[in-house]
């Protein structure tokens, strides 16, 4: 059972650029970190209201204090990057359905840049619990390989890429994961449509079950518009309950279904 | 605000409050109900129903563009049949009004759906979605013809009883026309506008950003085309107007009411913060106790009184 959403006027705590144009947005809302499952998102409202919300992952939800980590690349992030503690917004959240991290003792978490945002809580989640956690991590350069020692902080085992060959293996993420050593029993992954894929072949070729978290423009964030659709197999136990005589997929939300789903269930 | 009157009757339909969830924006309600008060707005348009199950348009099915919205969604539903098993029991639950609608590619089957549909207790009234723009040219074609228009409202009204809104497309030389055809061929009310047809490309990929390449324009941008819409349909008919078309405030409903609309629905605006609706009941009660009013209905279509011909230079031509 997903916790009840609500939407909350929330106070800005805290405001760091980590990279350039990767902001960190710590705010006060206990009533997010009580509820908020690894892997869920919320809608953010910038102030006065007038721009349509936008999706966010949470990042990090401790205490009385929850996080979004994300990148500036438009002009609803933007507003968003203009925020300063002591500042109001307004969440709607927490949405969709998160990670099932099940009974697994090893787990491969793959982000790819901001798709970071999506990855601590669940990785933060498994080491608690004694999992064993390598975070396959990837970016452009070593500059937005934002917040590593916090996930080594957390007991992850971090291996690195970048494109630019600045830190760790030069190259793709996903190669790193392919010739990953102690096969996992579960893989994560969050990042650029692209490297989704390739984590969802890598995942397939080792017989490894992997979990997509996926992004996707929402309008409305909460299944009222049907906007934001992934072909899924019908069979799956996510997919929207549709006439059988429509063929062997359905169309799922992202943000109702998903944004979380079993790679070897998308038929994309 | 006690003591305000912001009721609303529609054909046989009569509503607590004037605002409508429009269409296709907000699911069956279900979706809404952890942020907003149902109880607080006057009804839910469902999202249209076929007579066939349909998976709609391939993605991207929407783009945001400049106070506005662009989606090409494509009628994604599982038919009539599953439908009326499956979903409309569950409409009994709302603590508002549900409102069906029936989107369909032939006269015989917005007759076919609507009967069904209608039949339904849980179903408090019909909207004829005839303007859909994302459907190729068919769906829209009946919304942009008078005499299409004309022919399937009266096959519709044949098989019905019930409150029938007709929802008019904005992508018209004529709106009043259609209007008026609508009303004389038995419509209780009509639905005032649908979304604009448009386009987006990208300048890198060089292609339309829609998988349906054209897609329908909603948000405050098109507000200022709606409110001149329902002005002009108002004044060619005497049956009840839902104005709706970038509404996010009580001053953008209030437009609406003083072109002519009865009522207003609200759609995108769901999208930017789902309190919007309650919080433009609370603001309208405010505005007409302000000014001495009871009632919303003192002040639909005053933006009409005193407006005769537009003055003219003399001299001035046409």
């Amino acid at each position: 059972m997903l916790p009840r959403p609500s939407v909350s006027d929330v106070v800005v705590l805290d405001r760091t650029e980590l990279a350039r144009g990767v902001i960190l947005l710590g705010f006060h809302a206990p009533e997010l970190v009580d509820v908020t499952r690894p892997g869920q998102f919320v809608m953010a409202i910038p102030p006065g209201g007038e721009r349509a919300a936008t999706a966010l992952a949470i990042y990090e939800a401790q205490g009385e204090r929850a996080s979004l980590l994300f990148f500036v690349c438009g002009a609803r992030t933007r507003e968003l990057a203009e925020l300063r503690p002591g500042d109001k917004l307004s969440l709607t959240g927490p949405l969709g359905n998160g990670f099932d991290l099940g009974a697994a003792a090893n787990v491969a978490v793959v982000a790819g840049g901001v798709g970071i945002a999506s990855v601590l809580l669940p990785a933060q989640q498994l080491t608690q619990r004694g999992s064993r956690v390598r975070l396959f991590y990837g970016a452009r350069n070593v500059e937005f390989l934002v917040d590593r020692d916090r996930f080594a902080n957390a007991g992850c085992e971090l291996c690195c890429a970048t494109d630019d060959g600045t830190l760790g293996h030069h190259g793709f993420i996903t190669e790193l994961l392919a010739q990953a050593e102690d096969k996992p029993d579960l893989i994560l992954a969050c990042g650029p449509s692209p490297m989704l894929r390739a984590t969802a072949f890598v995942a397939a070729e080792l017989g490894v079950r992997a979990q997509l978290a996926l992004e996707e423009t929402f309008a409305c964030g909460v299944g009222g518009c049907w906007g934001c659709v992934v072909p899924l197999d019908r069979k799956s136990s996510q997919a929207p309950k549709f006439p059988k005589s429509a063929g062997d997929f359905v169309n799922a939300r992202v943000c109702k279904e998903g944004p979380v789903f079993w790679a070897h269930e998308l038929r994309w | 605000m006690s003591g305000m009157d912001l009721s609303v009757k529609i054909g046989k339909l009569e509503l607590p409050y004037p605002t409508l969830m429009a269409s296709g924006c907000y699911g069956s309600g279900e979706e809404f109900e952890a942020f907003a008060d149902l109880s607080k707005i006057g009804a839910v348009v469902l999202k249209s129903v076929t007579r066939e199950p349909r998976l709609g348009n391939p993605m991207p099915r929407l783009v945001p563009t400049p106070a506005g919205l662009l989606n090409a969604i494509g009628l994604q539903n599982p038919g009539i049949d599953w439908y009326l098993e499956h979903e409309v029991a569950k409409f009994a639950q709302r603590p508002c009004a549900v409102i069906g609608s029936v989107a369909a590619f032939s006269v015989d089957d917005y007759a076919y759906v609507t009967q069904r549909l209608a039949a339904r207790d849980e179903i408090a009234a019909i909207e004829l979605n005839i303007s859909c723009p994302n459907v190729g040219s068919e769906g829209e074609t009946f919304a942009c013809d008078p005499a299409l228009t004309g022919k399937v409202v009266r096959a519709v009204r044949a098989v019905t009883g019930k409150t029938l809104i007709v929802k008019l497309s904005p992508n018209v030389t004529d709106i009043a026309a259609i209007a008026a055809e609508a009303e004389s061929a038995g419509a209780d009310a009509l639905a005032v506008i649908n979304t604009l047809r448009g386009m987006s490309i990208d300048v890198h990929a060089w292609k339309p950003r829609l998988g349906n390449l054209t897609g329908g324009l909603s948000g405050p941008a098109i507000r200022p085309v709606a409110v001149l819409a329902v002005y002009e349909a108002a004044r060619a008919v005497s049956i009840p107007i839902v104005g709706q078309g970038g509404i996010e405030t009580a001053s953008d409903a209030l437009e609406f009411f003083l072109a002519g609309a009865s009522a207003i629905a609200i759609g995108t605006a769901n999208f930017t913060d789902p309190r919007i609706p309650e919080k433009i009941v609370n603001e309208l009660g405010a505005y007409l106790e302000a000014r001495g009013l009871r009632s919303l209905r003192d002040i639909v279509g005053k933006a009409n009184v005193g407006f005769g011909t537009p003055f003219q230079y003399e001299g001035d031509v046409g």
